[in-house]
């Protein structure tokens, strides 16, 4: 159809124009995300109604014109991008709703709020929503929902779809469903709720969630341990985690993270060691007070070169300071930043750095690696500069190969950031023909003429990991 | 129907010893724990692994034959029940516990495993599978799994679903795949295996299923809380969970349940109050004892007339098995025991009590009713005579009105023992047409021949039957 008239039909269902896009300067924002790839859409709405957008995929199934949702496009896998151009929605300026009701201990949202504000909200009741990506201050509860996002916390309190109890979605064929509700234990009928939490926006687009909270814990405590070798530190993580104590935070950050961080903002690690363990434990004081000196020991055991404890709040968030730098430190390297989150079982983690240590050296790449420890979702990261051809060449290389280590330690290939474009070539290497192909099923089952964030999830024929502009 | 040469086919796959078409193995699995409902199989098969599974499946798919997983039967929903025919398929052969990864904190258990195996298993290694569903004792994880069976520790713990991590599925072509694993963390495509936890075994067959365990808590409590009235006791719930405090469990029982289970365990429970609060709380010492003083003022801030702490573990086992025999207690009462699982947000309990006795006493039933209260799950019972069908239609009306009312308050028809048969007409109160479309769709897709588990989650029509058979 011509763009003149899906603009005007556009305008018979959003009633206000400012909230339609169509001048060029504004696509183009809506071009790209937080990964790699650049499209153009045709349109761009921001509905803030459920009818809207129901509305919108009626008009876009009867002309089959792709829709793409999107919160604040942080995603590192290409999840928003509108691939086939065709129309973007985008839900973040849908924030109105943020309910906090204490009783049901619950938040009722809108899909364009951001994550970070949930949290903030709860606090003041003395509650908490404990998924923390990152990304929590700037991207939507909308995306978080649609790539099950996680974060530090996710080791003891698990991650987004752990805390969604209910939603509504529009179906892509233009359908309101509600699923799930307000109670926590409910089987009616299929789980649709944690079908779509993690479908990154090819089930349906959600308009409303209801989240559980969770009372906040009394105190925490925090400590560091530094480790000469780095397959020490993989002892201590397994050994903390069997002596029954499950921290609420176990990140690590290995020799070339920590370099980097003491590059651009010097904090005083020691760059000669091999690895470094920050531990955050929270829950009733003299509880963790025991705990606190159950993991020494355990570091201790395993040889570790030394343990700081934070004695105040002051302390412990300028030990988290170091694994905050990371990110910003390493792009200062070089501007180019692949971010990976192949995942792998616990037990695994010593031999998942093994791997990756010979994959570095193999393809003679900058990576680092840091992450949520505990819960095996390891972030890679390869620096590099987009502008060198070669070098990209063998990032490609590299990444196949993180990808194949993973699965064959019984990993997959993303803990937590999702599959969008980025990773769908890689889907039959994990699920096999088979599985891919009931997943394809159900997308069929619900969306039969592929309009809904089209070429996500499942590779196209040939499709193979590009980071290069060819 | 089953031809001779049909037979012979699955003879030739498990031996003669595992296919059963006589009248009386067919009997044996005409009913299950559900009242009132019974209709034959044509056959039984028992197939000794999941090779074997599949071979079966491929030859019902391929001749269009009903499947019936089975478990124990214990099921409430009439989910076994094989009201088209066809083959029901038992697990008595795969009943291994496969592994048990002290890494990883998982344990891979085939279908067949009885669920206290498992929990019994774990805390012999030191470790906690909270699921406890009632009848533990006999129910199998492949049926937990499938009705994502709840417990007395799911306010604290979770459900079934909470636990498990990864499975294998035989699909109705019989092709097999692999969902999940022992990962913390997994977003690589469409959540399959959160898709089959509940799905009453209409999608597939679970051959074999990763379970996640826990550090067991290092210490637990129990209180005893009498009342003179319901919605005191009601009250206390919610005041409770305000107060921030999770209890691992927390029980209500009124006094027709308290009356009954006495008369069956006999150790002294106090038969004269109208109701009563068990609750446990687990965890540090510490914390507990903390948890323990605040739970105990909350109670008698409530008008608790009387407030005892278990002086003993003994004493503490002893009360929570009681509380276990509840069902088992009613049904001693009358030949035939109705037993619903409305739930509602945990804020409307004392509503939603009060609204069950109303209904009791309009239709002059005695309603037994407790359930987990603390994640707003009541089980309002009923105990009656099938053969009296004047009081089964009041039976029924009174149920009718229960939904309604549950549906009223925010809640759902069932929290934890599925749809099956019985609960099938009503699916569309709680999901409306296009919420039942969008199930309808997956199962369509997942099995376009029907043949697993038909006729159960999705009524044939929407004639309103609750209890009584026509
Ligand atoms: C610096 C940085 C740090 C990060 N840290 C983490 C981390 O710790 N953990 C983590 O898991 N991720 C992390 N991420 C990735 C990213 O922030 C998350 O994936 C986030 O959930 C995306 O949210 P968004 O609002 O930006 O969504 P977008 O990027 O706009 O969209 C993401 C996906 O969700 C879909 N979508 C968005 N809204 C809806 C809706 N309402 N209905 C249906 N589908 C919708 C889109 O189609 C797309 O597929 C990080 C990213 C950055 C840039
Ligand atoms: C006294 C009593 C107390 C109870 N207490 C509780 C309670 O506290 N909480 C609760 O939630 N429930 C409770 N129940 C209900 C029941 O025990 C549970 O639903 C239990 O999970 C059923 O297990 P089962 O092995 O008997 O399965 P079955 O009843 O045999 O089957 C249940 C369902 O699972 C399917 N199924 C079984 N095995 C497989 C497989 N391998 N693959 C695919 N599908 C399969 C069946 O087709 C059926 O739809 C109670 C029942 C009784 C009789």
């Amino acid at each position: 159809m011509d763009r003149e008239r899906l603009i005007d039909l556009m305008g018979e269902i959003i009633p206000d124009e400012k909230r339609i896009l169509t001048d060029q300067a504004d696509l183009y924002s809506y071009s790209y995300d937080a990964s790699f790839g650049f499209f153009v859409p045709d349109i761009v709405v921001q509905p803030k109604a459920t009818e809207e957008v129901a509305k919108v995929m009626k008009l876009a199934n009867q002309f089959e014109i792709p829709v793409y949702p999107r919160g604040q496009g942080t995603s590192l896998s290409g999840g928003p991008l509108p691939v086939k151009g065709g129309i973007v929605l985008d839900l973040s300026r849908w924030d109105q709703n943020l309910e906090i009701d204490s009783e049901d201990m619950v938040a009722i949202v809108s899909p364009g709020v951001i994550t970070g504000n949930i949290n903030a909200k709860a606090m003041e009741k003395g509650l908490i929503y404990p998924p923390d990506p990152s990304s929590s201050n700037i991207a939507t509860i909308g995306g978080n929902l649609a790539e099950n996002a996680g974060g530090p916390r996710g080791l003891k309190y698990g991650v987004t779809k752990d805390y969604v109890i209910g939603l509504e979605v529009v179906t892509p064929e233009g359908e309101i469903i509600r699923t799930g509700g307000r109670t926590v234990k409910n089987v009616t009928g299929y789980d649709l709720t944690k079908l779509i939490v993690g479908s990154e926006g090819t089930l349906g687009v959600i308009t409303e969630a209801i989240l559980r909270l969770y009372p906040k814990p009394a105190s925490t405590q925090t400590l560091m341990a530094l480790f000469d070798d780095l397959v020490d530190s993989g002892r201590a993580i397994s050994k903390v985690l069997n002596s029954g104590i499950l921290p609420a935070k176990m990140e690590i950050m290995d020799q070339a993270s920590i370099q980097a961080v003491e590059a651009y903002r010097p904090l005083g690690l020691p760059t000669d060691v091999e690895a470094l363990i920050l531990i955050e434990l929270d829950g009733h004081p003299m509880a963790i007070a025991d705990e606190m000196l159950k993991v020494q020991e355990v570091c201790k055991e395993v040889g570790v070169r030394e343990v700081k404890v934070a004695a105040t709040s002051e302390e412990a968030e300028k030990l988290w300071r170091a694994r905050k730098l990371v990110s910003p430190a390493i792009v200062r390297v070089k501007p180019t930043k692949i971010s990976e989150d192949a995942t792998v079982p616990r037990s695994k983690i010593p031999a998942m750095f093994q791997r990756l240590k010979e994959i570095k050296d193999k393809y003679n790449l900058d990576l680092v690696v840091f992450g949520h420890a505990g819960d095996g979702n390891l972030h890679p990261n390869i620096i590099a500069d987009k502008r060198n051809q070669e070098e990209m060449k063998r990032v490609e290389m590299a990444v196949e190969e993180i990808f194949t280590a993973a699965i064959e330690l019984g990993g997959t290939l993303s803990g937590e950031h999702g599959i969008g474009t980025m990773k769908a070539p890689f889907m039959e290497m994990e699920l096999g023909e088979v599985g891919l192909d009931m997943m394809k099923r159900i997308k069929q089952s619900w969306d039969p003429k592929n309009i809904l964030n089209p070429g996500k999830i499942f590779p196209e024929i040939g499709q193979r990991l590009v980071l290069t502009d060819e | 129907m089953i031809t001779e040469e049909i037979k012979k086919r699955m003879i030739a796959i498990i031996g003669p010893e595992n296919y059963d078409d006589s009248k009386v193995g067919r009997l044996c699995y005409s009913y299950d724990a559900t009242p009132d409902l019974q209709a034959l199989p044509d056959a039984v098969v028992s197939p000794r692994n999941t090779e074997e599974v599949s071979e079966l499946v491929k030859i019902c798919n391929e001749h269009k034959i009903p499947i019936v997983p089975r478990g124990t039967g214990t099921n409430l929903c009439g989910g076994t029940c094989p009201t088209e025919g066809g083959i029901v398929f038992l697990f008595k052969h795969m009943n291994q516990i496969l592994e048990l990864d002290l890494d990883n904190l998982t344990m891979t258990v085939q279908p067949g495993v009885i669920t206290l195996d498992v929990i019994k298993k774990a805390e012999a290694n030191g470790l906690f599978y909270p699921p406890d569903p009632g009848s533990m004792k006999s129910s199998t994880i492949g049926g937990n799994i499938s009705e994502n069976s709840g417990g007395l520790r799911g306010l604290k713990y979770g459900v079934t679903r909470d636990y498990v991590m990864g499975l294998e599925i035989v699909m109705a072509n019989g092709d097999i795949i692999r969902t999940g694993g022992k990962l913390a963390k997994d977003v690589a495509g469409y959540d399959l295996t959160r898709l089959y936890v509940g799905a009453e075994g209409t999608l597939g067959i679970i051959t074999e299923a990763i379970l996640k365990l826990v550090p067991i808590p290092e210490t637990k409590k129990t209180i005893l809380a009498l009342y003179e009235d319901l919605e005191a006791a009601a009250r206390t719930v919610s005041k409770i969970i305000a107060n921030k405090i999770i209890p691992a469990t927390l029980e209500f029982l009124d006094q027709p349940t308290i009356a009954a289970v006495e008369d069956y365990v006999k150790i002294g429970l106090p038969t004269e109050a109208k109701a009563v609060l068990l609750i446990e709380q687990d965890g540090s010492p510490e914390q507990v004892e903390k948890d323990m003083a605040k739970i105990a003022d909350i109670c008698k801030s409530e008008q608790a007339v009387s407030v005892q702490m278990a002086k003993t573990v003994e004493e503490a086992e002893a009360l929570t098995t009681a509380r276990r025999t509840a069902l088992s207690a009613i049904a001693r009462i009358k030949p035939t025991t109705i037993l619903e699982d409305a739930t509602v947000p945990r804020s409307e309990i004392a509503r939603m009590v009060k609204a069950i006795n109303e209904i009791a006493e309009k239709y002059n039933l005695p309603i037994c009713t407790f359930g987990h209260s603390g994640d707003g799950n009541l089980h309002p019972t009923v105990p009656t005579d099938a053969r009296n069908k004047e009081e089964m239609e009041r039976v029924e009306q009174a149920f009718e009105e229960i939904f309604i009312k549950a549906i009223e308050l925010g809640g759902t028809i069932t929290g934890e023992h599925g749809v099956g048969v019985v609960k099938a007409p009503y699916l569309e109160l709680k999901l409306g047409a296009a919420g039942i479309e969008a199930m309808k769709a997956i199962k369509n897709g997942l099995d376009p021949n029907n043949i697993m588990n038909p006729g159960k989650v999705f009524a044939k029509d929407s004639r309103k039957r609750v209890v009584v058979g026509q």
